[in-house]
């Protein structure tokens, strides 16, 4: 075989000489790569979004079926036990246990100078703040004020409650720390507020849907948000545990009513999608209170975040033999959905490819046939079978690299005008994201891949016939 | 008789099968002695091509044994084969064929290519160039040349890699007769200064006329079954002339 270096040298001064060839057999493998990469990160893309923000596939959540018999509700129900059975899967990596707000609930406060109301029983989660620990800032927030031992220094301050006047405005907050301490009118003691976190999910609802409809202001950065408007204090509300805003409730008549603060101190999407999310302590001893034993042990869901969301198939046939099932996971039917898109444009890219790939074994029959005294002199002054064989698939590689390497820029380039044009011209969505493409290493070395393998499948059959030529014959061609 | 460079031994060749199966050698044997300057002479379609072709491995005998440069050409592998070309014999077209992207230098030195380990290509390529008094125009392309300088290029080429064995196929049949002249005068120093051994394949009677020795073919047969030895150029009667075959 001829030096690697002397091979690579010629295949690179054929390649060159000859531009039209190269075109001619390029331009279908540069189109075909440019749809693959650029289809491919589309829905890399898309799939980030839709399964890493709105619907995480790795993260299940895990509720007992309804049922009922002769009326009664007999459905299974979750507790420690359950917890603890569920962490012992090898294929979970952590499970935490969600409690409902099981009993009517509302929240009132003020909000940009607006009075807003809203339902908090059924729409109210607690989890436990281990959720949060991998966010330092949100962990040392989210916290049970009340519990025994809590870092709380303000707990046992005794306060009169403000007097709130004819127009609903409140007396000065008597409290040391008035950012985060209300003055309960139950036990006029200082008590923390409770901490409340929201999903990312109901931002965008708001900023999507209720900004604009209600003339309020767009958050974009809560953080920032919150210090333009005064810190903390002004994301404060109340919750008041045993009212609600629905009428004809059962419960609405219930006696039992107390009031006390919350305070919203971040996003995140730990928190439920729609509603709000507390420490779990918190709907414990609310659920104790309000709602009896049976409420304040039994949980609503488990959320359960797997090693590998590959083995979810595996870990829902086992949850079945439990009596258990997973929520409907929409985050499934879109991986499903994505699955079957991206597998049709991966399709089309390789049609394209392969019909580039017969277009260059038509293009090399014809570069042989055309050059089949050079062929002859190379075999006359040494050249082996294998080396014309050689020169021949290094030319059909040659041009896959460079075809692949157009193809990846044109599809990066089209990614650009694709991001850029939505950026300018569509106007603000739900989870928009700042760019729908994620070239993956694996997508931009399989498209260099995929295209230098079909060239060289392309040019075997010339590069066959080239090499069996007898070197007589071919020094013979006119 | 000198050691001999080339044995050919009942050689057959025939192309086609069948009823259209034409014999085109049939049964050649003749000798060449190392530095010899043999002038193989016939008509066209005489078979002359062919068994230069047959000599060089570029085609190959259906029968008969062909033994060039101490090498059974029939037996051996095709990367020894190629091996050979590529240092012990030089070619030389009627056509030139001269790669027209590369330079004359480029040219020259393409043997290099395929030789593993190659050194100075490019000293040994100009000094190629500078015997066949070409060297100043190294980085020209061929399209550049003159039918004369294409050819003396293409000498060159043959000449890269030292062989021991020059064939030519009808090296002045695109030459004017000036040019020719030039160049089987070159022939006529290369074999007589590096006592290498050189086929000529012609039809031309002034190139038959440097030739020590001319193997007449007529319908893939020696003609009269013998060679017709003239000696070199001044010789008195056969002098270096090979036996029968």
């Amino acid at each position: 075989m001829m030096p690697v270096g002397n091979l690579v040298g010629m295949v690179v001064r054929n390649t060159v000489r000859s531009p039209r060839h190269f075109a001619l057999s390029a331009f279908g493998i540069v189109i075909g790569i440019a749809s693959f990469v650029f289809f491919l990160g589309l829905s890399m893309g898309v799939r980030n979004v839709i399964l890493g923000k709105i619907f995480p596939l790795e993260v299940v959540e895990v509720v007992a079926p309804r049922a009922s018999f002769m009326g009664k509700d007999i459905t299974k129900k979750l507790d420690d036990g359950t917890v603890e059975m569920i962490r012992a899967r090898p294929e979970v990596k952590e499970a935490t246990p969600r409690m409902k707000v099981a009993f009517p609930a509302a929240g009132f406060g003020m909000f940009e100078g607006q009075e807003i109301k809203f339902e908090v029983g059924g729409f109210c989660d607690g989890v436990d703040p281990k959720v949060l620990a991998d966010d330092p800032k949100l962990a040392a927030l989210f916290k049970d004020w009340e519990a025994a031992g809590a870092d709380d220094p303000a707990k046992t301050v005794a306060c009169v409650p403000p007097v709130v006047d004819d127009k609903g405005v409140a007396g000065k907050n008597p409290c040391p720390d008035p950012e985060f301490y209300y003055c309960d009118v139950q036990d006029n003691r200082c008590h923390r507020r409770v901490p409340v976190i929201v999903s990312p999910t109901l931002l965008e609802l708001y900023n999507g849907q209720v900004a604009s409809t209600h003339g309020l202001p767009v958050i974009g950065d809560l953080e920032q948000f919150v210090v333009e408007r005064g810190g903390l204090a002004r994301m404060r509300f109340t919750i008041a545990l045993g009212e609600t805003m629905v009428a004809g409730s059962a419960m609405a008549t219930s006696d039992k009513k107390r009031r006390v603060e919350g305070m919203l101190i971040g996003i995140t999407p730990k928190a439920m999608p729609i509603g709000m999310t507390v420490p779990i302590e918190y709907t414990r001893r609310w659920n104790q209170e309000f709602a009896g034993d049976e409420a304040a042990s039994t949980y609503s869901s488990i959320v359960v975040t797997l090693n590998d969301k590959d083995r979810l198939a595996v870990f829902s046939a086992w949850l079945q033999e439990q009596d258990l099932r997973l929520e409907d996971q929409l985050g499934e039917r879109f991986a499903t959905a994505i699955f079957i898109v991206t597998t049709l444009f991966v399709l089309i890219s390789f049609t394209i490819v392969t019909i580039s790939s017969i277009n260059i074994a038509h293009n090399f029959f014809m570069q042989v046939s055309e050059r089949r005294r050079e062929i002859g002199v190379l075999r006359a002054v040494g050249a082996t079978r294998t080396d014309v064989k050689l020169i021949i698939l290094g030319e059909a590689a040659l041009i896959g690299v460079i075809g692949g390497l157009l193809g990846v820029g044109i599809a990066f380039a089209g990614a650009a005008l694709v991001d850029w044009a939505s950026a300018t011209y569509l106007p603000r969505f739900p989870f928009k994201p700042p760019t729908y493409f994620d070239f993956k290493g694996w997508i931009i070395a399989g498209g260099l891949g995929f295209s230098t393998v079909f060239c060289v499948v392309g040019g075997y059959l010339p590069a066959r016939k080239a090499a069996k030529l007898p070197p007589a014959q071919a020094l013979a061609a006119q | 008789m000198s050691e001999a460079v080339i044995k050919l031994r009942d050689v057959k060749k025939s192309y086609g099968s069948g009823a259209a199966r034409t014999p085109v050698l049939r049964g050649v044997s003749f000798e060449v002695a190392r530095g010899e300057l043999i002038a193989l002479v016939g008509q066209s379609g005489s078979g002359k091509s062919t068994l230069l072709n047959i000599i060089g491995g570029l085609d190959t005998a259906d029968a008969g044994d062909v033994e060039v440069l101490g090498h059974d050409i029939r037996k051996i592998g095709e990367k020894e084969l190629a091996g050979l070309r590529n240092s012990s014999i030089g070619f030389v077209f009627q056509a030139f064929n001269l790669l027209d992207h590369l330079t004359c230098l480029g040219n020259v030195t393409l043997p290099a290519s395929f030789t593993p380990g190659a050194k100075d290509v490019e000293a040994r390529g100009l000094e190629a160039l500078r015997r066949v008094g070409l060297v100043e125009l190294a980085q020209r392309h061929p399209s550049e040349l003159s039918g004369g300088q294409k050819q003396r290029v293409a000498i060159a080429r043959a000449l890269f890699g030292a062989p021991k064995l020059l064939l030519c196929d009808e090296p002045t049949g695109s030459l004017d007769s000036e040019t020719g002249r030039e160049v089987i005068e070159f022939f006529r120093e290369l074999n007589e200064k590096d006592q290498m051994t050189l086929v000529i394949v012609t039809h031309e009677r002034r190139v038959s006329s440097v030739a020590r020795r001319i193997i007449a073919i007529r319908d893939g047969q020696l003609v009269d079954g013998e060679e017709l030895a003239l000696g070199a150029p001044g010789d008195a009667g056969g002098a270096g002339a090979g036996g029968p075959a």
